[in-house]
Parts: structure tokens; sequence; C-alpha cells
């Protein structure tokens, strides 16, 4: 049986999953329907409060 | 969003969608359908020859709209995979007409016309849904006329405006504006075209067009074919060149978008749309009115809105700060409607509550805050996933476990739960990680101890 | 100094460059001459080989490194091309791969600072690019191999706070299969959930919620639970802490080793002395509702409730999160056991975010429960079984008599929070809340490795959140506890004791905490794991006994002699 795991969806939230189970060892499946993953925080300008760059 | 791409451990599998799940917690079989971008992920750099060679212009999604790029693209500038794609709409050599030019100037010979979507299988143990939300259309808010006035514009699409790498470079030039200018370009190349013709006719003749059309006009060559052509062209040339004078005219008065007016709620808390409340639309508001003054100190903003909801920490501070030292006035109510004044110029209609009087205002530019709705792919996905959707539109958790879904192994982060931040969708994120792997730490006990 | 500099470069082996000059497809080619930069790197002092690549970081470029190395015996590898940012790491395990010290590897950013800023100045972008290569080689040739710095984990992980945010914490990490110490104040586990009568106007009861998360933590294995336990110290750092705890009514304090801490101690409501005529009988706080509720002793029938009291104001500017929600339930539990009842809540605000908090809001409206709206220029006045506000949409104020006025109170730290800040070495913010380490991207995390934080000690959070925050936490720890060991950069700064005159300068400046003075020594130490490599000790040393690897002063001196 497999110990990977699947995750649907490259935004900010999908990313952080994925990293943090990366980190953790485990084998990660990313998947995302448009070409590149980033999600709509990459086309934000930058966040608040602190004003940095989001990507 | 870098370290995805070249972290061991993940697999990317962008441009690819989830079609078929089985199996049960801790033993998932999934079938993904990767769609053939027409470029070899593997050899392509991403290093965009191709794009400045392929002759196809089209919108582009990412700006929303609001700029263009090639039919071979890569999504944005810092995407991740860089790997660019075709888009098969679009695509010249893909609709069976002549043209490879990408091809051609691809030194990595990454291209491949003949690429097809490829099916992949994979077991996995659990699943993290991370799906997000999409964009309310504010077309469907009559009142507030988006789509027909230029100079109202979405809370996304001001932020490509802002953006150094969007549209506009960075500059608050309104759409309106944009439009002309844009007009004025089309016009000039033509007027150049134009005026090459008539060049030929003015040298030949050794006068100028003007001088010749004058002594044309009281008579003076009847019956001379040659001098007849000359004047038609020069007709049309006056035809092109008369209203880019005039548009050249009222563009030099252009300037960047100064008065700002931010209007909340548009698509939530509204029963006609969505009820709910979609949380960063406030904050973002005040961040997009804090960026604009950061780009010129004479821009002032007016945020409209039922409540300001600055729930988050530090948030309430940054936006009486925006109101210091920002120029933002926030006003208390719901915009009623907007109409368009001189120049392009939105005119916001409300109520003033503190006067108790209904006021007119009018604005550069207008933003709306759209509401966090559910993904379009929301319903699809459930099915697939066989999970359930909560009242809203969103993935179903409980309370108590606000991670799990209503089918043990598959979790849900971020918007795809429901609207919120972006630091609650972090820590999510990392949640949703942690109950991922206690199904891996579970089967595994389980397997052990039979 | 110079002599024996290179006395030093050239007593130990003979150096020997290679470079690799990148097209980046047209991005760089397109603009400069990639070839005369490349013939031009051939020429350079110990470069034995220069290669103008297409894309170097693309398999065949890799390649090219690779087989460099092997071929041409390299020591020494420096690639122009883009940033280090994106691609160092990537070039950096070509040479591991191909036998050479990764530390050896030296880049030259000639696309982003030179082809894209000079995209119309051929000539000088290329004059540029050979200089930016020239400097690159210089320093190449004093680069010293390092070993990544390697230390050992204790896989355990103690989590201070037994309330959701705590629980659900340990519960998370126990069902990951690592091991948990959890201690606690109070003798029983629970947190603020405690004072809490019910969670939502469904009525579910904060008891139930509580004793299910008790139940499943006691579940797991591999959980050690103090009650009545407060941490007195704390040495070590990531990895390996030595916690000293002391628990009451225990003389002999108890010792643990763990690898990574929780921080999940809580929030309290304010106590509004002082505001709005509070007497704590008549004039109460919500969370003294909730145990009027809990215990059955309430019986008011004109309620007001004063939203924001304490909160958004000079001196708490921050909005609490979650008292708009309280105060709404509240009323609608109020309002389903005497429908008869009248409520009103007045409001500046109201902060239901989200899609239940929201449908919360419609439904209390619909059940009647009466909102006004206030002007914190003119704060209600309570007086004598009235309540009077300016009420702006009339223009005019308002009176409603009242028999019971329910302030809502922002949630404040723990008075314990700096002490605790302090033992710990991690921020906390100008309201005493601790510190996250990016708002945005790093929520859970301290900017002190191995320490986090959950729920109401970062920020007022409903239960539903704190649970969340709570198990990211759990996933946060997993990424460090999860490894065999803790590897990190060699790139760390190092003092030489023999010149360091132990004046403290570069302590002061270290924002990581990994400067000790040693008084034996008279000297300086870094701690190696702390030690981020910013180089600000190194800037400050006035004898530069200080110095960070791989950016030692003589290596960048011959980087900047080499312009």
């Amino acid at each position: 049986m497999s110990r990977d795991i699947l995750v649907i969806g490259g935004g900010i939230a999908g990313i952080q999953s994925s990293l943090d189970l990366a980190e953790m060892g485990f084998k990660v499946h990313l998947v995302e329907r448009l070409p590149s993953i980033g999600g709509k925080m990459a086309q934000l300008d930058k966040t608040f409060p602190t004003n940095d760059c989001a990507i | 969003m870098l370290d995805v791409g070249r972290h061991p451990n993940i697999e990317l599998l962008a441009y690819s969608e989830v079609e078929k799940v089985e199996g049960e917690a801790g033993d998932f079989r999934i079938t993904v359908r990767r769609k053939a971008r027409y470029v070899d992920e593997d050899k392509c750099t991403g290093c965009g020859a191709c794009k400045e060679k392929c002759p196809t212009i089209v919108p582009d999604a990412f700006n929303r709209g609001l700029g263009q790029r090639k039919a071979i693209y890569s999504w944005f500038a810092q995407g991740i995979p860089s790997t660019h794609t075709i888009d098969p709409q679009y695509c010249r050599q893909l609709n069976g007409k002549k043209c490879g030019v990408c091809k051609k100037g691809c030194k990595a010979d990454a291209i491949n016309f003949d690429q097809k979507e490829r099916i992949i299988e994979l077991e996995v143990a659990s699943i993290i849904v991370a799906t997000g939300y999409d964009i309310f259309d504010p077309a469907l808010i009559h009142e507030y006329q988006y789509g027909k006035i230029a100079n109202v514009v979405t809370a996304i699409e001001f932020e490509r405006l802002l953006s150094a790498s969007g549209p506009t470079g960075g500059h608050l030039d309104r759409p309106s504006d944009r439009a002309i200018e844009a007009e004025i370009e089309e016009l000039e190349k033509k007027a150049a075209k134009s005026q090459k013709v008539i060049g030929k006719f003015e040298e030949q003749h050794g006068e100028s067009s003007a001088e010749f059309y004058t002594r044309y006009e009281k008579g003076e060559f009847k019956g001379d074919e040659e001098r007849e052509k000359w004047a038609e062209r020069y007709k049309e040339h006056l035809a092109i060149v008369e209203p880019l004078e005039a548009l050249k005219k009222r563009a030099e008065g252009f300037s960047a978008a100064k008065r700002l007016a931010f209007i909340q709620c548009v698509g939530s808390r509204d029963a006609r749309f969505y009820p709910f409340c979609s949380g960063y639309c406030c904050m973002h508001s005040i961040k997009e009115a804090i960026i604009a003054h950061e780009h010129g100190s004479e821009t002032t903003s007016t945020i409209f809105g039922m409540d300001i909801r600055a729930v988050g920490k530090g948030f309430e501070e940054y936006k009486v700060r925006g109101g210091n030292n920002s120029n933002i006035r926030y006003a208390r109510g719901r915009v009623a409607e907007i109409i368009e004044g001189p120049d392009n110029n939105p005119i916001v209609v409300y109520e003033d509550t503190r006067e108790r009087k209904v006021k007119e205002e009018e604005f550069d530019l207008v933003i709306l805050a759209t509401a966090c709705a559910p993904n379009s792919g929301v319903k699809q996905l459930a099915e697939i996933l066989d999970i359930e959707i909560d009242r809203f539109g969103f993935y179903k958790t409980s309370a108590n476990q606000p991670l799990d879904t209503s089918r043990p192994g598959i979790f849900v982060c971020g918007c795809a739960h429901g609207p919120m931040d972006i630091p609650e969708s972090v820590a999510q994120a990392s949640s949703a990680a942690a109950r991922a792997v206690q199904i891996v730490t579970a089967s595994e006990k389980l397997r052990k101890a039979s | 100094m110079t002599d024996k500099m290179d006395e030093k470069k050239g007593g130990l082996e003979e150096i020997r460059i290679g470079i690799f000059i990148c097209d980046c497809g047209t991005n760089i080619a397109g603009h400069i001459d990639c070839s005369a930069v490349t013939s031009y790197a051939a020429t350079l002092p110990n470069v034995v080989y220069a290669k103008e690549n297409l894309y170097t970081c693309s398999e065949s470029g890799i390649a090219e490194i690779i087989n460099g190395i092997k071929q041409h015996n390299l020591n020494r590898v420096v690639v122009a091309s883009c940033s280090p940012r994106t691609h160092q790491p990537l070039f950096q395990s070509s040479c591991s791969q191909a036998g050479m010290n990764p530390y050896l590897f030296e880049m030259a950013n000639i696309r982003d600072q030179c082809s894209w800023v000079h995209m119309q100045q051929r000539e000088g972008g290329t004059e540029k690019a050979k200089d930016l290569v020239r400097m690159a080689a210089a320093k190449a040739a004093f680069l010293e191999p390092q070993k990544d710095i390697e230390a050992s984990l204790v896989a355990r992980t103690l989590v201070i706070g037994g309330g959701v945010a705590g629980l659900s914490a340990a519960e998370g990490l126990a069902g990951m299969g690592i091991e948990v110490i959890l201690i606690e104040q109070k003798s029983e586990l629970g947190g603020l959930l405690r004072q809490i009568d019910t969670l939502g106007p469904e009525g579910d009861k904060a008891s139930e919620r509580i004793s299910g998360l008790i139940g499943a933590l006691k579940a797991c294995p591999n959980v050690t639970i103090h009650t009545d336990s407060k941490m007195q110290d704390i040495a070590g750092y990531i990895g390996n802490y030595d916690v000293t705890i002391h628990q009451e009514g225990r003389e002999e304090p108890i010792k643990e080793k763990v690898g990574c801490i929780v921080v999940a101690t809580g929030a309290l409501p304010l106590r509004p002395e002082g505001l709005f005529g509070y007497n704590g009988t008549n004039v109460i706080t919500q969370i003294e509702l909730e145990q009027m509720l809990k215990n059955k002793s309430f019986d008011a029938k004109d309620i007001v409730m004063i939203q924001c009291a304490g909160a958004r104001c000079k001196e708490r500017q921050y909005c609490s999160r979650i008292c708009c929600m309280i105060a709404v339930k509240n009323a609608m539990i109020i309002k389903k056991q005497n429908p008869g009842a009248n409520v009103h809540v007045l409001y500046r605000d109201m902060q239901m975010y989200g899609t239940e908090k929201e449908q919360m809001l419609w439904d209390a409206r619909g059940m009647g429960v009466r909102f006004d709206i206030y002007d914190p220029d003119q704060p209600p006045e309570v007086k004598d079984g009235n309540v009077r506000f300016f009420q702006p949409l009339l223009g005019k104020p308002r009176d409603i008599s009242y028999d019971l006025v329910v302030l809502s109170t922002p949630m404040v730290p723990r008075e314990d929070a700096p002490n605790l800040s302090q033992m710990m070495r991690v921020a906390i913010d100008q309201n005493n809340f601790f510190m996250e380490a990016h708002a945005k991207l790093r929520p859970l995390d301290f900017a002190t490795d191995g320490i986090f934080v959950a729920g109401s000690a970062r920020y007022p959070a409903t239960v539903e959140e704190a649970r969340s925050q709570g198990l990211g936490v759990a996933s946060r720890v997993a990424t460090i506890l999860f490894k065999d060991k803790l590897v990190t950069s060699a790139i760390v700064a190092e003092i030489n004791p023999e010149t360091c005159v132990g004046c403290l300068g570069c302590q002061q400046m270290c924002p990581y905490e990994a400067i000790t003075y040693n008084p034996e020594l008279n000297a300086c130490e870094v701690n190696t794991i702390l030690c981020k490599g910013c180089g600000c000790c190194a800037s400050t040393c006035p004898s530069h006994s200080a110095q960070l690897k791989g950016f030692k002063p003589q290596q960048l001196l011959r980087q900047i002699r080499a312009v």
C-alpha cells in the first residue's frame, strides 16, 4: 500500500500542504488544473499588513 | 512556490485534472488526466523565445484579460513549472494553418505538436483538497454596470493594474484611457501606412497633398485618373488623421486615477447571490488603497461598506493607519448604483448614513470587492471524490474536525473550505497535512497489527 | 596581507576553475555577446576550462558541468547565468554529484543584473558581464570546502497549554507517532472552554467538546500530561531542548528533553474595570454571562450588549475577532430560552466573517435581536437602568432600559506571556501576543527554529480556528522531527577566540541569539545551529574575529578588487 499523498490545487493552501508533507518525508503528487501553480495569490501585487511582495 | 518545483518529494502535475477516485482511506487509487501542452516539459527551459516569435495574440487570462499574450505562453512570468503551453484554441498550427514559427525558434527542441493527453494512475493513502475559490462575476449586479462602465473594475483587476509586472507596468492608468490610447496606437499605424501611400504621389508630383487637394477641390484636374486616385487616398488619410488628432488632444488630459472608490460586499452578504461574508475583501480593499496611495500621494480612496471587518492580527491597526496616513475615508452603507458621468468618470450613488442624505459622488475609478464564490468545479470534483457540499457551496466539514470532509481520508483546506485569508489558509493547509499523515500512521499501525 | 593570502591559496592545491556561461536561450545571449564573455573567461587566472551553454540549467547543461569537473579535474566551478536564489541549489548539487565540494561553487548573475537591465547596450553589457565573471572567478579561487552542519534530534515535543489549541496539537502529534509532553497550569485540562456554556446557537455544550478532545488525547499512546505545571527553565536549541517544569506540590522539578516546543497558552477575556459602569452584578462581561447560563441563574428580560468594550481604543487598538460572534451566539441562546426577552446589541462593526457566522447574524435578526450602531466618539452611557446612545440613522440619542448589560470585552494576553517570551527567546508584539515568524506565510512558526505557536496565544481564535491551528502546528513540528537528524548550511559565522576581546558587539547585533559569551576564554562563541549566516556579527566585529564562512574578508576583498 502507498504512503503517498495527493494534493489537489496548487494555490497557497495546496502549496503549503505539499511542502509540509514533502518536508516530513512523504511523496506528494500535486495536481493543478492550470499550466502553473501559484493560484490567486500570484495575482496579488503585495500583501498586507507587511506589504510584502506576494510571490 | 519555487520550493515546490525543486523539492524531490513533490511530483508536480500541472495542467492536469483528477478524473477518478477509487478505494478508501489509506488505499486510494487515483486517475489523473494530463492535458497536452504541446511542449515537452523535460526539454522546455522556460526561456520564452517561442512566445516572442508567435504571431497569434490572445487576451491574457492571468492578467484578467487586461493584457495580451501569445498563443504559446507561460501562465505568468514566475510560474512554476516555467514550461510553456500552447493554447489549442488559438494556435495556428494546431488549427490546420501553416505556422510552426515557435518550433523553429525553440533551441531546446521542446515543441511537439503531436503531443497527446495522457492518463496516469496514482496510489495514495490520503487526499487533500485545496481547490480554492472563484471570483464572483460582478456583471450579475446590474446596478453596478461592471462591463458597461470601463472604469469600474474588480479588486483583482485593480491588483494587476497596481502590479509592476501587470499590463500597465504598475501605473494607475484608467481602462477607458487605455482603450483610447490603444485606439490612438492603432490609428497611428494606419496613418503611417496611408502617409506612405500619399507620400508617393507627393514625391512624384512635387507638391504636398494639402496644396494639391485645394486645387483639386477647385476642379483643376478633371478627368485626370492618377490625380483622382491621389485625392481618394488623401481623403482616406484625412479620415484617419482627423479623429486621431482629436483623440490625441483628449489623451493629453489623461492622468493616473487619483479618486478611488472601493465598494465592499459585491455579491457577498447579499441574499440574491451569496449570503455569507467573504472575510478577506475589507482588508484587500484597504491594502489596495494604501498601495495606490504609495503610487501617488495625492490619491484619495473612499471605502463603502456595511461593516469594515478588520478581524485579523494587526488588521484594525492597519485600517486605522490607512485612514490616518493614506487618505482613506470609510463610508458606511451599501452603494445603490453606479452611473457614468463626464470623462468616463463613474458616479457612485449612496446614502450617507451620518447625514441621512442620498448623495452622488464622482470618482476616477471604482473598484468592486467581489465575493469569494465557491469554485465552479466544486460540484464536479465533489462527485468524483464522493464528498458532500455545505449549504453555502463549499466542501462540508464538521466543527469538531474542521479539516475532514464527509469521506474518511479526504481533507479540505483554504478557500475550498470557505472564504478565508492567507494566514488562515496557510494554517489550515498545515492542519490538513497533519490529518493526511495521521491516515498513513494509522493504516500502517493496522497493517503491523494484522 | 596579500602575500599571506596568495601563499595560502598556492600552498594547498592547484586551483582549477571551470566557468560555464549560460545563454539562457536569448535572455542573455540576445543582449550580450556570450561567446566573447566565454573566451574572455578562459583567459582569467586559474581558469582551466570555459564553456558556453544554451541553457546551463537544462539536462545537457548539467551534464556539461559534471563532465567538465571530471575531465578537467576542476576544483572550483563558476556559473554565470541567472539568480543564485533560484538556481544555486541545483548547480551545487550537480557539483556534489561530480565529487566536488558544493561550497566551492560560485555564481555570477549576468541575466537579472546585466542582460535584462542593459538590453539596448550590447557592448557595455558584454563588458559588465566580463567584470561580473572576473569577480566571481577571483572569489572562487579563495573559497574553502565546507561540510553541512549536522545535529541530533530528540523526537519528542513539549506542548505548553491544555486548551483547545494545545489539546489539538498534542493529539495531532501523537496521531502522527510523535511523543508528547503536555503541561497545563491549572489542575484540569480544557482551558477557557471550561468557563463557557455553549459553542453555537444550536446549544452544543462546551463541556462535551472538552471531554471529547481530552478523551481523544488520552486514547493516544506516548502522551504524558502534567497538570498544575509551569515551565520553569529552558536551555538548548532546536532538536535538543532541556526543559525544567515545576509542578505544584512537588519538590523535585520535572526534567524533560524535547526537540520542539509548542506554545498554546491561550488568552483571557479582559475584566473591564471602570468601563460602562461594570460591576459584575447587572453590568457584566460575556464570560460572566456564560457562567450564569451554565449554572442556570440567568433570568434577565431586557438585555443590552455593548461590543468593543475596551477594544479598538487607545489602550488596545486591536479587534479581538471573536467577541461579536460570542455576543450574537449568546443573544440567540437567550432568545431561544425566552422569546419575549429584549436583546439589543450596540456595535461598531459586526465582525461576523465567513459563512456560518454571517448566517448567525441573519438568523439572530430573524429571531428579533436588535442591532444598533454606536459611534466610538459618543460611546453609550450606562446609568441607573438606562443605556443612552447616539443613533446616527435617526440623528438623535436613544434610550433603552435594561436589567442586564453585557460587555463584550476583548481577549487579552496572559500576564506571564512576556516572561515566557523571554525565557524561550521568542518575540511578542506590542499587545503582548506571541509573534509569528511571518504574518502571512508562517502563521504558526516563531522566527526561532523549533518553537511554534497556536491558538489565542498568537491572536484571539474561535474554537474551530484553535483546533485547526493546533493540528497545523503538529504538522510544522513533524517537518523537523520526522527527520533522522538536523542538517543545516555550513554558511555560518565563526569567531576566532585568539583575537576576540569579548566586547559583545556581535552578540547585540545577532538577530537569532546565536552568540554567547564564554567567560573562560573571554571570547564570544557561535551556536552553529542557531546561526543563519546573515553576517551581522562579521560586519560589526572591530577585530575581524567574527567571520562568515564563504564570505570572509579575503574572499570578498578578492572579489571587489577584481572590479
